[in-house]
């Protein structure tokens, strides 16, 4: 057994799991019925990838059943970027965060396919065909918003700016990722990764002809600075105040630091689990 | 928004059905959303989608109505022929032998 194996499953399966919730609240209120449908689905996806991280968690040794990892702890046991449990807010910050999202799911998952752990990389090549999907389709709702009219477009660009700062935690280090990039577990580091996704959605926002100062509020809140336990916290992450996450940081979920949005997630994600904790559904 | 019709195929050797209707700002979403609506559950691996402006109809579909009889286009308006053509023949053979060498 590997904690920082441990580790890195536990955030991947966070982020799933809470991005998921988060799209499934779109069911049954997406902007329009067809778009319902395949919200639901890409959220139905996402908790699908979630279950199959904590499965091979629970193989590692923790003695938990795959339930139990993903509802039957605390709210600072989970390790998910928050971003992913910010509310969805309007559609164009739900899709500005799914196209970031996916993109850097892809990144990632990329990534993870030549991990030492063969399992994982075996879930990554599995998960990178229904992620593919994901991106598609978030990149065809992004081409078609971006071309116009303006009021769809603006809404989008004012979202692209906030999403785009907490981006910045889904490449937070793990705990134990100098660890886990010893052992392969982790095949780049998440700077890199960062590197990465920073290029291709740059790439992508030129093609749409959407501005690229969007990127500015990650740079913003990419700049690591040691606190003084030591830990690394964000520099300064404020985007702007009018800004839907003005009055929290980007980073701290990969270390259980959360927003207060999370604590309602959390409540009603976990609250069937919590009134028969170990019932089988 | 457009509406698009929607045809999938179950495999290469079975035709295109009509199995629904999309509403998309465009063929790329069109096809999108088809794949989430009609192909969740495995029930093809091919998708079209068309403009229903595109797909023409005639304007007044009465001209589709079959006016007169044309019972001789349907197989079974042929249903009696063995037993006609073996009635023909057996008034044929009840001819005397100068009559029918002359047929």
């Amino acid at each position: 057994m590997s904690d920082s194996l441990a580790a890195l499953l536990t955030a991947l399966a966070d982020d799933e799991l809470i991005i998921g919730h988060r799209h499934s609240e779109w069911t049954g209120f997406a902007p329009h019925i067809e778009e319902d449908v395949a919200f639901s689905s890409i959220a139905q996806d996402e908790i699908g990838h979630a279950a199959a991280y904590y499965t091979r968690l629970s193989q590692l040794g923790h003695a938990s059943d795959a339930d139990r990892l993903a509802l039957g702890k605390d709210t600072v046991d989970y390790r998910n970027a928050i971003i992913c449990e910010r509310p969805n807010g309007d559609w164009s910050y739900t899709l500005a965060r799914h196209w970031l999202y996916d993109a850097a799911d892809s990144v990632r998952l990329e990534a993870l396919e030549s991990s030492a752990d063969h399992e994982l990389a075996a879930l990554a090549t599995k998960m990178r065909r229904e992620e593919r999907y994901h991106l598609l389709h978030a990149d065809t709702w992004m081409k078609r918003v971006a071309a116009g009219p303006v009021e769809g477009r603006t809404l989008l660009i004012t979202s692209l700016g906030s999403a785009f700062a907490e981006s910045a935690g889904l490449f937070e280090p793990i705990v134990e990722e100098e660890a886990a990039i010893e052992a392969g577990w982790l095949p780049a580091p998440s700077h890199e990764l960062r590197a990465r996704f920073l290029a291709r959605t740059a790439e992508s926002l030129e093609d749409w002809g959407l501005p690229a100062e969007v990127h500015a509020g990650l740079d913003r809140s990419a700049e690591f600075v040691a606190s003084s336990s030591g830990d690394l916290i964000a520099g300064r992450d404020r985007p702007g105040k009018d800004s839907p996450v003005a009055s929290h940081g980007a980073l701290g979920g990969r270390r259980g630091h959360h927003s207060e949005d999370f604590k309602s997630l959390w409540d009603d994600m976990t609250s069937t689990y919590r009134s028969n904790p170990g019932a089988a559904w | 928004m457009e509406t698009f019709e929607v045809f999938r195929r179950s495999g290469h050797k079975e035709p295109f059905e009509h199995c629904g209707t999309v509403s998309a700002p465009d063929a790329e979403m069109a096809l999108l959303e088809a794949k989430e609506c009609f192909t969740r559950r495995r029930e093809g691996q091919h998708l079209w989608v068309v403009k229903r402006s595109d797909i023409h109809s005639f304007k007044d579909e009465s001209l589709l109505e079959i006016a007169a009889d044309k019972s001789y286009r349907f197989a079974e308006a042929y249903r009696d022929v063995v037993t006609k053509r073996s009635q023909a023949r057996s008034r044929g053979r009840a001819l005397p032998e100068k009559a029918r060498s002359s047929t």
